[in-house]
């Protein structure tokens, strides 16, 4: 079996054993959801601030971006690996067995590992594709127009978070995906709210 | 050393992995043709499992081995059946 065979192998295995999807894909709504309206908190105040230079809230947000990232991954990790810990610890209770040179030990490892990364990899993707527009001013005509289609795709990548959720619940899709952009009409309303107050 | 046909065990399992990947990962074992398991006890956590195994090879410590990496624990052998067919216990009077 090659090596990336035997590796998603591996995963869909210990999925299996610590139910591993589920939580990582509650963690990457929630964290990229939190990400995208953290950008757009900085992105408001950059514009109510009347910063024009791309390269200022490219450093902004990527610091921002940063420390979301780290703070989920750490966040994660710590929380993650204390719960599974203490159910793997449990599970031995019942079964009067060292559980941690098995399958379900390394499921709960690995469980740590990758729910820690989707933590911390969702709200730093999520916030860079938003600030993709200042990586490239070149092509837009003035600094506003900038701030506009980053503010567009912030309200897109909320939109499709939205989808995403809809689809997990077989719900109603469009009204998931309107209900997470009103969150962004909100916070992006009483940003500048914030901001054109003396 | 005649071949181990037949074993019944009672085991204690958590609950994850399913009955139904045990089974699958104990049928991919060498000289296993076929796996039975029911569950006849729930607990929160763990759940007691009959497992039947039948093969014209069962290598009981690869089982055990298996068992054990799944987190499960072997509590009796219930049954053995070794040799060149499957014979199933005699009925006695006190049957």
């Amino acid at each position: 079996m090659n090596p990336l065979r035997n590796l998603i192998h591996r995963l869909q295995r210990y999925n299996q054993i610590a139910s591993i999807g589920e939580i990582a894909r509650r963690y990457f709504a929630m964290n990229a959801f939190d990400g995208v309206l953290t950008i757009i908190g900085v992105l408001m105040g950059s514009y109510t601030a009347g910063v024009e230079e791309a390269r200022i809230v490219i450093s902004t947000g990527m610091a921002t971006s940063v420390a979301m990232g780290i703070s989920g991954l750490w966040g994660a990790y710590l929380t993650e690996a204390a719960e599974r810990k203490r159910s793997l610890t449990e599970l031995e209770g019942y079964t009067l067995t060292d559980l941690n040179d098995t399958s379900l030990g390394e499921a709960s490892r690995a469980a740590v590992v990758i729910v820690a990364l989707v933590d911390g990899l969702s709200p730093f993707l999520a916030a860079l594709v938003v600030l993709t527009p200042f990586f490239f001013p070149q092509f837009f005509p003035n600094p506003r127009w900038i701030y506009i289609t980053a503010i567009g795709l912030a309200l897109l990548a909320l939109f499709g978070l939205g989808v995403f959720l809809g689809r997990i619940s077989r719900r109603n899709i469009l009204g998931y995906g309107l209900r997470t952009i009103v969150a962004g009409i909100i916070s992006i309303v009483i940003s500048l709210l914030l901001g054109s107050s003396p | 050393m005649g071949s181990v046909l037949r074993l019944v065990l009672d085991t204690l399992k958590p609950h994850e992995p399913s009955i139904i990947e045990l089974a699958q990962s104990i049928s991919d074992l060498p000289g296993v043709d076929s796996v039975n398991i029911s569950i006849y006890e729930i607990d929160r956590k763990v759940e007691n499992a009959k497992i039947t195994v039948e093969g014209p090879d069962i290598q009981f410590s690869a089982l055990k081995s298996l068992l054990q990496d799944l987190g499960g624990s072997i509590h009796s052998i219930d049954e053995a059946v070794a040799g060149k067919t499957i014979i199933d216990d005699a009925s006695t009077l006190q049957d």
